[in-house]
């Protein structure tokens, strides 16, 4: 029996991309006699997943997510290690399996373009061989929690991109999979249709206790649904735990936010000055030294506002990728 | 069993709807497709004129009915080009077509069917300008014209089958084109699609009676034209069950091996 | 001249470019060499039931053969990639960098595209020409040859305009790839000599869609049965009308264009 919804073991996936220079002599070369080189686009990876997760997969693009991911999803067969999802082993596809999970990709469409949403809400209750009843439940429940009962009505084509995002998903969860894969949902969308669709997908692992697996560059999308972050990069794991925790491991750095009565006040001499904007100036201080130097701002200067807070999640995970491409992987 | 049924009538319907919406473009394409029989249907009309009447047993009017039946058999078998495939995998559709816990094949069958019968629908009018036109000599039997029913959609499924599985082959190469111009010429020479079967050489015949284009082709319009005796006919409807058979074991077979090359590469 | 220099150019660039793909080469030999097998099949099947059609003896409509594989060259090397871009431009909204270029538009967006490969069939016309003239009891003169080259110069500059044509309407009605696939249908039937259509075709193969000057009036030039230079003095004259409109026609275009943009 597997207790967990998502097991990972060992789990790699390698490609042999043919490596051409350019010029006409190289690539003339190259069709007698392609050099090959070999991409590891997950390198051994491992962990578990338990139900009703929220887990974040970050990493920079070409870092390994959508890979693992299709490989959990049935859609790429593994070229070493172990993934098994709800029991099964996704890359042999079968039916039992595809009925209980979904995946949604931004910016791609699986609708019909042409038709009205509803129209393909109908042809996935046939695909999915869903009792009428249920069927309607659920999708008049999505409807009115996403607001969109004008829209299903219009023909795709017709909507706007957060909107046709917003049916997307509706279409991907009327047969109320267990495990969402979500690859870079909110991609493109703007700001107020991106909390949308982060507090529906909450909503949805709320009611139902499905297990989320999301995998973004946005920092917002994993700060709002996510307590557990996996980061990838060249394949590789580097961290695994937390959000909060990611933030006390990787960042030796607090930012100290001063206002002063005397702006002009050169502050370089306490700390890296980032900003100034107005009267408030943003200092950069390492961890070890932040109360220290609090105090001697306090002491030394006459103090508006004072705030000590952790530096922005982007600034701490930029940190991690580059100390990952140096080679200094922390697992 | 009722799912399958309830799917297939979903993709039908959804089809039709979609179709109807481009019925302006569906027309353009039509009017490009009939240039290629109206052309065969002058040319040998003019040569049977020229040999005192008739070639081969077909006057200038059996001519231009083998050509204007022609038309409906040719809308009834357009089916899916390995560049269809190409194109699907490029943009990533192949992907959640695969998510689904059903076999891509129905979808496309489905989705094909609903087609066929808004393209039978846009080609009456066609067919009605084509007769005035031309004048026609036709004649068909009541049992002629029953069988006709029968093997168009035979012709349509056995030429269904069989594309569907020569577009696997683009999971294992990107150059399909250079197949696929193959098939669609040597079908175009063996299988009354250029011109009747019975102008052909006789070597030529004797090799059509063993490719299946001819199934999807010359059959079902000899059916209509009254060329065919009854023995004929319903042998005939048995070869495209033959045929459909092998598409659907071949189809079946090999769907694996495209599944299983597509998931070690990805796309 | 600035027109020569531009194509020169993009010629070069366009070389460079699907000299790469070597394999292309021989996909584009690969199915010409079939579209000339079936051409040859079916000429042959008609000869094996009958001696001439509709006047034209064998070799002769082995000429017509050459010209419609030598056009059709010639339209999908140079004019058709062309027009294709000029469509998708349109429909994206991307023509305005052909615009905003210190060059007259029209010569730009007609010579930037060149799909070398076709050329092949180019060549593949040249070498039935040749083969046809061969087997031609009555070989040829000068002034046939003269007049095979103004035919084939003219037919393809009145293609070329049709097409401009046609594809300018993409600036009022956006989507017109649809007249793609009529056209190919429709130059299908520039195989044989447009004197066996029926009148009603024969006129449209004519005036509307200018496939017979494009391929039967060559084939006539060089198989010596245009008698009269009238034939050929009419032709030059529909040539350089249907310049002048397809150039009006742009320009109403791009006025068209650019008011819509948004």
């Amino acid at each position: 029996m597997f207790s967990s919804t998502i097991h990972v073991s060992q789990l790699s996936k390698t490609y042999f991309v043919p490596e051409r220079e350019a010029g006409l002599k190289a690539a003339l070369k190259s069709l007698v006699r392609p050099k090959m080189r070999e991409v590891k686009a997950v390198d051994h990876v491992s962990f578990d997943i338990a139900p009703g997760e929220v887990v974040g997969f970050l990493g920079p693009n070409g870092a390994g997510k959508t890979t693992t991911l299709k490989m959990l999803s049935g859609l790429l067969y593994p070229t070493d290690g172990e993934a098994r999802v709800l029991g099964y082993i996704p890359s042999k596809r079968e039916r039992a399996f595809l009925q209980q999970i979904t995946l949604v990709m931004g910016n791609r469409n699986q609708l019909n373009w042409d038709l009205p949403a509803l129209d393909s809400f109908e042809l996935n209750r046939a695909v999915y061989n869903l009792p009428r009843a249920e069927f309607q439940r659920a999708r008049d429940e999505f409807i009115e929690l996403l607001e969109l009962k004008d829209l299903v009505h219009k023909p795709v084509r017709n909507l706007s991109l957060g909107e046709r995002m917003k049916v997307e998903i509706v279409g991907a969860l009327l047969h109320r999979p267990q495990v969402l894969f979500l690859d870079e949902p909110t991609i493109g969308l703007d700001v107020t249709m991106q909390k949308r669709i982060r507090a529906f997908i909450a909503e949805y692992n709320q009611r139902t206790g499905a297990t989320v697996l999301l995998t973004s560059h946005y920092m917002a999308d994993v700060e709002a649904l996510c307590k557990r972050v996996i980061v990838i990069h060249h394949g590789q794991i580097l961290y695994d735990g937390d959000l909060s925790g990611l933030v006390e491991r990787f960042s030796a750095y607090k930012t100290i936010g001063v206002t002063l009565d005397d702006a002009m006040i050169d502050l370089s001499a306490y700390g890296e000055v980032m900003g100034r904007e107005g009267g408030r100036v943003t200092l950069r201080v390492p961890k070890a030294e932040t109360s220290r130097i609090t105090a001697q701002l306090l002491a030394g200067l006459a103090v508006d506002d004072l705030t000590v807070e952790d530096p922005p999640i982007e600034d701490v995970i930029e940190r991690v990728f580059a100390q990952g491409a140096s080679g200094e992987a922390v697992r | 069993m009722r799912a399958m049924l309830d799917l297939y009538w979903n993709c039908i319907r959804m089809a039709i709807l979609d179709r109807l919406q481009y019925r302006v473009a569906e027309y353009f394409y039509m009017i490009g497709m009939i240039a290629e029989p109206v052309i065969y249907l002058v040319v040998w009309g003019t040569v049977a004129r020229s040999q005192g009447g008739s070639v081969a047993g077909y006057t200038a009017g059996d001519f231009t009915a083998y050509y204007i039946v022609w038309t409906l058999v040719r809308v009834m078998n357009i089916v899916l080009t390995p560049y269809a495939w190409e194109w699907r995998i490029r943009q990533g559709q192949l992907t959640g077509e695969l998510m689904r816990p059903v076999h891509p094949v129905h979808f496309d069958l489905g989705f094909f069917i609903g087609w066929k019968f808004v393209a039978i629908l846009l080609w009456l009018p066609m067919a009605a300008i084509l007769i005035l036109a031309f004048r026609p000599t036709l004649n068909p039997t009541p049992l002629d014209v029953a069988a006709f029913a029968v093997a168009l959609w035979g012709g349509f499924l056995v030429r269904f089958f069989l594309q569907w599985a020569l577009g696997m082959v683009t999971f294992w190469t990107t150059r399909v084109s250079a197949f696929f111009e193959l098939y669609v010429t040597i079908e175009l020479l063996f299988s009354g699609r250029l011109v009747p079967l019975a102008l052909l050489p006789d070597w030529a015949q004797q090799v059509a009676g063993f490719l299946p284009f001819k199934w999807a082709f010359g059959y079902p319009i000899e059916v209509l034209i009254g060329q065919l005796s009854p023995q004929a006919i319903f042998a005939g409807l048995g070869m495209q069950a033959f045929w459909i058979l092998v598409g659907v074991l071949v189809v079946a077979g090999v769907w694996r091996f495209a599944l299983r090359r597509f998931t070690s590469v990805g796309n | 001249m600035h027109i020569f220099k531009l194509a020169w150019v993009h010629f070069r660039i366009g070389v460079l470019n699907e000299v790469q793909y070597r394999i292309s080469f021989f996909v584009q030999l690969f199915q010409s060499g079939l579209g000339l097998v079936t051409g040859l099949f079916g000429l042959a099947l008609v000869f094996s039931h009958t001696n001439a059609l509709g006047g034209w003896s064998r070799p002769e409509l082995l000429v017509v053969m050459g010209v419609h594989i030598l056009m059709g060259g010639l339209i999908r090397a140079m004019i058709q990639p062309n027009m294709e871009r000029l469509m998708g431009d349109v429909q994206q909204g991307t023509l305005d960098y052909a615009l905003t270029k210190p060059a007259d538009s029209q010569v730009l967006i007609s010579v930037r595209e060149i799909r070398i490969w076709q050329t092949v069939d180019i060549v593949m016309g040249l070498i039935v020409l040749l083969v046809a003239v061969v087997q031609l009891k009555a070989g040829i003169g000068i002034w046939q040859a003269l007049a095979f080259a103004a035919a084939l110069l003219m037919g393809g500059l009145m293609i070329y305009s049709f097409w401009l044509m046609i594809t300018t309407g993409a600036f009022w009605v956006v989507r017109i790839d649809n007249v793609l696939s009529l056209f190919e249908g429709l130059y299908q039937a520039g195989r044989w000599p447009i004197g066996i259509y029926p009148d009603w075709l024969k006129t449209s193969l004519t005036f509307l869609v200018p496939i017979a000057f494009a391929v039967t009036l060559p084939a006539e030039a060089l198989t010596g049965r245009l008698t009269e230079p009238t034939t050929l003095l009419g032709a030059a004259a529909l040539t350089a009308l249907l310049l002048a409109v397809s150039r009006w026609v742009w320009r109403r275009g791009l006025k068209q264009y650019s008011g819509a943009s948004a």
